[in-house]
């Protein structure tokens, strides 16, 4: 088979997935540049709808998934990727947290599914929004929405060297203010900043733009200061409970990520 | 631009020999290319995995022990993890010796009581066996060891040797038994009141998790050993090892941080500390 | 000591004159009463009238990804190689309170082992100070630790007396550079002005706190189990944009990068903070400094109290960047006043 010959070297092999998402973290890695030449000299990409039509039918030594899980096929999907990978990485919000599809996780299923689907709903399986990890074991995370490249790079290379990756657990605003971007707070605008997880350099805030909780939130996050700022800046609780709402909300529930 | 005088430094070294001593804990023996590590009891070397990081670890081999220097790493963290996957022949590379070692000139002509609990023993090893090798200079020792199970206990060739010595009180005990176990079960502090000790003339040097240190200080000043015969080393984040980097400086009123004015302290030093 | 001028319509030519010699930077206005030092090429970016910038000039002194070593894996055995970053470099504008920041760092880095990527690269900087005609702002205490006053750690200062600058020239550096821009000497009347500016500071700057500054440290002394710790961390984010931002801290962590070569890389030198959740904690899971009250009173410790001990001096140097970053509202200013009073008792 001369068409694959390429394809059968000692490289690792690193497939890409995506389920409930926009595919933007995708089209990250696709528009990533030069260093996306580099990371090739060290990979073989296998499988990758966006960019590539080939499938490979043996075991993954990395799975890149994107998306959150929102339908029983997707389960039985994900948990044969699984199986067939050495290594799962999930990367994305979507995937990392359940992201903004986790909103849906705020009405009855069956509201919602009507809303969307109308009559005929009952043909449309759809689930709870889950996180990746909240149906198989994830070993490393890309949070963000969209990824952020120079972590994705970071992350995938200590997938390959079989080292851990910890995902900083301090606020964005360490970041932030290592950027000497100004307090978005003393411009008047609601920041999650202060709750979310660093790692992504504050990327939002130093383009003018709010931090939205894209990463999630620290493992300790500091509620009782979030009291005293709501009051200081006389914002309203209800909104910004929609703000961390906004990618968080699949998290909520209580299942603990898997083993 | 390459910096001659750098403190980043580090001295090559090979593992000459490596076993694999309990589940988490592996035993290194490492040989510098330089010559000796020239350490004293209770100090610590930052052991280099270039790509991976540093980790602090407490050299467990006495000075008088030439030619190489022995380590007893635990898998807890980034670093220690990838370390237990070397073996005999890989090559890394260390900075140091850091640290205030033991006292031991002070405790010369005392007599001493060792207490290690778990990987505590690590670092008390290191004197421990200093002391064997000039038993003379010392008075009576004790060593009370304590285990979470027999199974976790560390370098038991040595410890029965330990117990063979006629100059050596020796007595460990395990948290949790096993059924071919037929020493004590329970706590190091339980050990403690049996000892018979002139609290005048006894240096206490005590290591093991922090958890420990109250239980078994309470007992020690129970036996009337002053609080600066209590020789403690204490467990911190030691990054640097030169005092600067901030992670080791102890939750106490006064300025300590552990990589320079520690890990070994009198409990008349620390005591403030809220945790030990 | 030897002083010259500079009318303010040559600042032009002179900042022109430096920046050619080599890269220079200052304060630069960045919108919302927020400066920073960056890079400048000409005076008409400069801010000199300004309150601190974000970062203090630290990031020059101690950049926050700062190379320590190179490793290559890929030989028989690793190597490695100390290596050093560092280029000529102007800070124009400096502070006083930032110089004494400066001054602080230096001793820390001097302290056995002595630091040489920090002494090496501290040899590249050429720091042209400003002195403070009046209060930047309320969150300054500068009169408290005595910093609003020129104390050294310069090597050019600037008073600025009018329509023109008294420049104090402190090193053979700074006095080069003066010639070769072809400053005049200052006359009796230049220094009679900056003498006035001087008296009218006396009258300005007051000790902010109304504390005895040698009463610190006994009232730290007493302040260990204060209430004020609980009462700052209930409003704590625990972001570390006060240790970020002060010009005092130089906490640090290590990190490793490799390549995408995945052989070759570096270990690289990144600012830390005592605030962060995770900073003193071990790799068995003990964390010794878990609380955000532990960690607060840690910072301020490390101001008013550790420092005195060890270098009999303090380490706030009264800019005020901790309480004006603070979005939570954490003012030193009033931890300073409660413990103080509770000491009292």
């Amino acid at each position: 088979m001369p068409k694959n010959e390429k394809k059968i070297s000692n490289k690792p092999k690193v497939a890409f997935f995506d389920f409930a998402c926009c595919e933007g973290c995708q089209l990250q890695i696709a528009n990533m540049g030069e260093d996306l030449l580099d990371l090739l000299g060290v990979i073989d990409v296998v499988e990758f709808r966006e960019v590539m039509s080939e499938k490979w039918d043996k075991d993954y030594d990395v799975a890149m998934i994107e998306g959150s899980i929102t339908d029983h096929h997707a389960e039985e999907r994900i948990k044969k990727i699984r199986s067939r990978s050495k290594v799962l990485i999930a990367y994305g919000s979507c995937a990392t947290l359940g992201g903004v599809n986790g909103m849906k996780n705020s009405f009855e299923l069956d509201e919602i599914r009507k809303y969307v689907y109308g009559a005929g709903y009952t043909y449309f399986d759809s689930t709870p929004t889950k996180a990746v990890d909240q149906v198989v074991k994830v070993d490393y995370y890309v949070h963000g929405c969209p990824v952020y490249l120079p972590e994705v790079v970071e992350v995938l290379k200590c997938a390959l060297r079989g080292i851990p990756y910890s995902v900083p657990d301090k606020p964005v605003c360490s970041e932030c203010k290592l950027n000497e971007n100004g307090c978005l707070y003393e411009k008047g605008v609601v920041c999650l900043g202060p709750w979310t997880k660093a790692g992504c350099n504050s990327w939002c805030p130093n383009n003018g733009n709010i931090c939205y909780g894209c990463r999630g939130l620290v493992k300790n996050p500091a509620k009782n200061a979030a009291k005293n700022i709501i009051e200081k800046y006389r914002l309203d609780p209800a909104l910004m409970k929609n703000k961390f709402d906004m990618y968080n909300k699949a998290k909520e529930a209580t299942n603990e990520p898997k083993k | 631009m390459e910096i001659k005088n750098s403190n980043w430094k580090s001295r090559k070294a090979k593992i000459i020999n490596a076993r694999q001593m309990t589940v988490s804990e592996k035993w290194f023996d490492i040989r510098l290319e330089d010559g000796e590590l020239d350490h004293e009891p209770g100090q610590f070397v930052q052991v280099e995995l270039f790509g991976v990081g540093e980790a602090p670890i407490s050299i467990c081999s006495s000075p008088t022990k030439k030619g190489s220097f022995e380590l007893t790493v635990r898998a807890a963290g980034r670093v220690t993890r990838e370390m237990h996957k070397l073996d005999k022949g890989d090559n890394i590379a260390v900075r140091g010796p850091f640290g205030k070692p033991f006292p031991v000139k002070t405790m010369v002509g005392n007599d001493l009581l060792f207490v290690a609990g778990g990987l505590g023993l690590a670092p008390l090893r290191s004197l421990i066996n200093y002391v064997m090798d000039n038993r003379r200079e010392f008075g009576k020792v004790d060593i009370l060891l304590g285990s979470r199970s027999p199974k976790d206990m560390l370098f038991g060739n040595e410890i029965s040797e330990w117990q063979k010595r006629l100059d050596v009180n020796f007595a460990c005990t395990v948290d949790r038994g096993a059924p071919e176990w037929k020493g004590n079960v329970g706590l190091i502090t339980s050990l403690i009141p049996g000892i018979n000790l002139n609290p005048e003339r006894t240096y206490a040097v005590v290591v093991g998790p922090p958890i420990m240190y109250k239980f078994v200080i309470n007992e020690l000043l129970k036996k009337n050993i002053s609080e600066r015969h209590i020789v403690l080393s204490l467990e911190r984040h030691m990054k640097c090892g030169m005092g600067k980097c901030g992670h080791c400086q102890i939750d106490h009123p006064k300025n300590y941080y552990c990589c320079k004015d520690g890990p070994t302290f009198t409990y008349d030093e620390v005591k403030d500390a809220k945790k030990l | 000591m030897k002083y010259h001028i500079l009318e303010k319509d040559q600042l032009e030519c002179f900042v022109r004159s430096l920046s050619k010699k080599m890269k220079a930077v200052g304060p630069v206005a960045k919108g919302h009463n927020n400066y920073a030092f960056e890079e400048v090429t000409s005076a008409s970016q400069l801010s000199l009238d300004y309150i601190p910038t974000i970062l203090p000039p630290k990031k020059y002194f101690m950049p926050n990804k700062e190379k320590m070593i190179d490793f290559d894996l890929g030989g028989k055995t690793p190597s490695a190689q100390a290596a050093l970053e560092c280029e000529e470099l102007a800070i124009m504008g400096v502070h006083t309170c930032d110089l004494a920041g400066i001054q602080c760092l230096n001793i820390v880095f001097n302290e056995r082992p002595r630091d040489y990527n920090y002494l090496l690269r501290k040899e590249k900087l050429f720091i042209i100070g400003v002195e403070c005609n009046k209060y930047c702002d309320e969150y300054a205490s500068c009169a408290l630790v005595n910093s609003h006053l020129p104390n050294g750690g310069y090597d050019l200062f600037f008073t600025d007396v009018g329509d023109r600058y008294v420049i104090n020239v402190n090193t053979q550096k700074g006095e080069d550079f003066v010639e070769s821009v072809g400053l005049d000497k200052a006359e009796g009347r230049d220094l009679a002005a900056m003498d006035k500016i001087r008296e009218e500071k006396r009258k300005i700057f007051k000790n902010e706190v109304d504390i005895d500054p040698k009463k610190l440290p006994e009232i730290f002394d007493k302040s260990y189990n204060s209430k004020v710790w609980e009462k700052v961390a209930e409003k704590c984010l625990s972001c570390g944009n006060c240790t970020n931002v002060c010009p005092t801290c130089y906490c640090f962590d290590m990190e490793d990068f490799i390549n995408l070569d995945l052989k070759t890389g570096s270990r690289v030198r990144t600012w830390d903070s005592c605030q962060f959740e995770t900073f003193a904690a071990v790799a068995g899971g003990e964390n010794f400094r878990g609380e955000r009250s532990m960690r607060q009173r840690h910072r301020v410790y490390r101001k008013f109290k550790f420092p005195v001990d060890k270098f009999n001096r303090f380490f706030c140097t009264g800019c005020g960047r901790c309480s004006r970053t603070c979005m939570a509202g954490i003012n030193l200013k009033e931890i300073l006043k409660e413990v103080a009073e509770e000491s009292k008792f």
